[in-house]
């Protein structure tokens, strides 16, 4: 039965619409995990080096010892925000004549089909064989194996349940996260402990008694047991699904909106859009992220002005970026009802200049305190901003009307290649290009200010001559909503 | 209301909608009636122009619909969920839907009030969004705001198909009363029969894309409609093995 479940995960998998439909995205997924993958085998291959600089006083098997309680506390925490439940592909079978053991066990081996298993293997296998094995022997370091993959498991199935727990009552995951954040505390801020220490307390001694690595094994066990009791308990769809429990939701307004008559509603209806689904909201929160970008830049000084015009734009139009590149799929679920109702294209794209605007203007001001690397910082935001509002929205609209994949918005954003396609390829090259075409031929004739001059001015032409690309977006989607509407209706 | 010419549209190299010519006056009932596949649907997204036909085209009060956007102005129509904006609540949305016709939210109200027997109390003041709704509700919320925006035309696809037996009253009665005593023309398609024949005064039999029936509703209708569906054979065979148990 378990290999049938196996076969239909497989299939799932190479069937399934986030894994992109043309053969070009497969590659360039494919490629991008490759890439990641070397880069933690080099991690693994490097790790007695980078061990050796770290702390070069100490013993290199001590300080490996020590390290390795640390990082399954973080793993532990990456698991807990990251990892996805393998839950709802149960529903087909939970009415047929399937036991409820094969179904239970089913879904507690799929939770091991997880990258996080990978990691600690890699990370840390080529240390164990490069120095445990030559210095202590073969037993030891299939000890140390063990324990290793040991552990992973029992974080792998510790996190499921959390996660399980959390779905019906959301304060364990608060107090999950406060547990492991006070444990860090309790080393790395108040010094009452050492958890390398305690790491080596247990590693150190796997190497005088193999026989140690039962001890993990048994919790790994005894975690897997605990996992498949508690789903065997609760096969039931509304236990299982990863949708929170609900509660009341409220209506809302956004009075300020209000008086921009029909495209402040249509701008309202968009935020509430961003804020109500997980796929919208996470390039929001990326957003947020994107505004400590300076700090990696602003604090080194080998990155000049011309740098500085690339992180302003991303900082200040970041939303532009993320969002914009996948509109108007954001409202595929429902274009068709946008169609026909009594809605002025002109209107929806005034919505969403107003809504960029919005947005931008608030980042905007959010990186007024990168002043404290100079003035001139902040005065390249600004031009940067009025970059964003006047050329970038509008390219990014220009490409919005020549997107036609749908978008299912409760799914998460993280590996998510849904929607994705060649436009979204393509729109990058304008994005980064154009601002520098502006700006570098002033930098090379040593009048950079001029530069910033020329790229502010072109902002702002753009931003008054709106009207005019509104225009002509609207005649564009003209000639090509069928095919947009079409597009979104396939599921 | 509606005029179609020449109106063909044609998928893989099937032709899914095929109409030489029909007429709808104002105020007309129509029900469109078919099986799977007959091209209902695709007829009515190319009256409210979500789809290009392949040839031919839709005039609605005289004006071509596709490209235009005067026909939105009396024109309500449910299809399916892809119509409604699904993170919003139902009041959220009907308030939307209203102040597109510049209606405010007092007036959204006492129209929704109105409909609060419809309704059941299954939408309002629930504290879901409507794509947390059952089928049914959530096209108990499309209904609502077509008949929010006090249409001149509505058109629906398969109401009756998700909602309880007594919403399909209420629908039925909804769907007479709009027609008899505000002159709405409506269009609505169905597989149930008996509702389509009750509601609608001419009902269109589609087959393969084609219109193969243009009939006015008389006492005969749901007959004629069950014996080209082959419901009438089943009933004709077992009322011959009753008669030989006798």
């Amino acid at each position: 039965m378990i290999s049938t479940f196996f076969n239909h995960e497989l299939k799932s998998f190479w069937r399934s619409k986030n894994t992109g439909k043309s053969i070009a995205i497969k590659i360039v997924m494919g490629i991008l995990i490759f890439i990641l993958f070397l880069y933690v085998l080099a991690l693994g291959l490097f790790l007695d080096k980078i061990l050796h600089s770290a702390f070069p006083k100490a013993n290199l098997t001590i300080s490996f010892c020590g390290i390795l309680l640390v990082y399954y506390l973080f793993d532990l925490l990456t698991r807990m925000q990251l990892q996805e439940l393998p839950t709802l592909k149960v529903q087909p079978y939970l009415h047929l004549p399937v036991k409820r053991n094969s179904v239970v066990g089913y879904l507690a081996l799929t939770a091991l089909l997880s990258f996080f298993n990978l990691w600690p293997i890699v990370i840390f296998g080529p240390f164990i064989i490069k120095i445990i094995l030559p210095a202590s022997g073969g037993l030891v370091a299939l000890a140390f194996f063990v324990s290793i993959i040991a552990l992973a498991l029992f974080n792998n199935y510790l996190a499921m349940y959390i996660k399980r727990k959390a779905n019906l009552n959301g304060w364990v995951f608060l107090v999950a996260g406060a547990v492991l954040a006070l444990a860090t505390s309790g080393d790395y801020v108040w010094h009452l402990y050492s958890l390398r220490d305690i790491s080596y307390l247990f590693f150190g001694n796997l190497i005088k008694l193999p026989v140690l690595a039962l001890l993990p094994l048994v919790l790994a066990v005894v975690m897997y047991y605990v996992n498949f009791l508690y789903l065997k308990q609760n096969l039931y769809l509304e236990e299982l699904s990863s949708k929170k429990a609900n509660a009341y939701k409220s209506s809302t307004e956004i009075p300020l909106l209000s008086r921009y008559g029909s495209v402040g509603d249509l701008v309202a209806n968009e935020i509430k859009l961003i804020l109500r689904n997980k796929r919208s909201r996470s390039s929001l929160i990326m957003g947020l992220v994107f505004m400590f970008y300076g700090l990696i830049f602003y604090t080194q000084a080998v990155y000049g002005e011309s740098m500085k015009v690339f992180v302003g734009m991303f900082m200040t139009g970041i939303f532009i970026i993320s969002y914009g590149q996948f509109m108007f799929s954001w409202q595929a679920s429902h274009f068709d009802g946008l169609l026909v109702s009594k809605i002025k294209f002109t209107d929806f794209l005034k919505a969403k200049y107003l809504l960029f605007t919005i947005v931008s203007t608030v980042a905007f001001l959010l990186t007024i305190p990168y002043v404290y690397f100079g003035w001139k910082v902040v005065l390249i935001h600004f031009v940067m901003y009025l970059w964003n509002l006047g050329v970038n929205t509008t390219v990014v609209l220009f490409f919005a009307n020549r997107n036609y994949k749908r978008i299912d918005l409760s799914k998460g954003a993280s590996f998510n290649w849904e929607g994705v396609g060649a436009t979204q390829m393509l729109i990058s090259f304008p994005l980064l290009a154009l601002p520098y075409a502006v700006y570098l031929p002033f930098k090379f004739l040593k009048m950079p200010n001029v530069g910033f001059a020329a790229l502010a001015l072109v902002g702002v032409i753009f931003i008054l001559t709106r009207n005019f690309w509104i225009k002509k977006l609207e005649a564009d989607f003209y000639t090509k909503r069928f095919k947009i509407a079409e597009g979104f209706r396939n599921k | 209301m509606i005029q179609i010419n020449d109106l063909k549209k044609v998928y893989n190299g099937v032709i899914v909608v095929n109409i030489p010519q029909l007429e709808i006056k104002a105020g007309e009932s129509i029900g469109l009636v078919g099986n799977n596949g007959a091209g209902k649907t695709t007829l009515f997204r190319m009256v409210l122009d979500l789809i290009r036909p392949e040839a031919g085209e839709v005039l609605s009060n005289g004006n071509k619909v596709a490209g235009g956007e005067d026909w939105k102005n009396y024109t309500a129509s449910y299809l399916d969920e892809g119509f409604l904006i699904d993170y919003l609540t139902p009041e959220e949305y009907f308030y939307f839907i209203g102040g597109l016709h510049q209606q405010n939210k007092a007036q959204v109200d006492e129209a929704l009030l109105s409909l609060t027997e419809f309704f059941n109390g299954e939408i309002l003041k629930k504290g879901k969004y409507i794509r947390d709704l059952s089928k049914g509700n959530q096209c108990k919320v499309g209904v609502g705001a077509c008949l929010l925006q006090k249409p001149t035309l509505l058109m629906l696809d398969e109401p009756f198909a998700n909602i309880d037996p007594s919403t399909q009253f209420r629908l039925k009665n909804i769907l007479k009363e709009q027609n008899k005593k505000h002159g709405v023309t409506t269009i609505v398609s169905s597989h149930d029969l008996n509702h389509v024949t009750d509601v609608c005064e001419r009902i269109l039999l589609m087959e393969k894309g084609k219109i193969i029936k243009d009939i006015a509703t008389s006492s005969s209708t749901l007959s004629e409609l069950e014996e080209y569906f082959g419901v009438g054979q089943s009933i004709a065979s077992f009322e011959v093995d009753r008669e030989e148990n006798h």
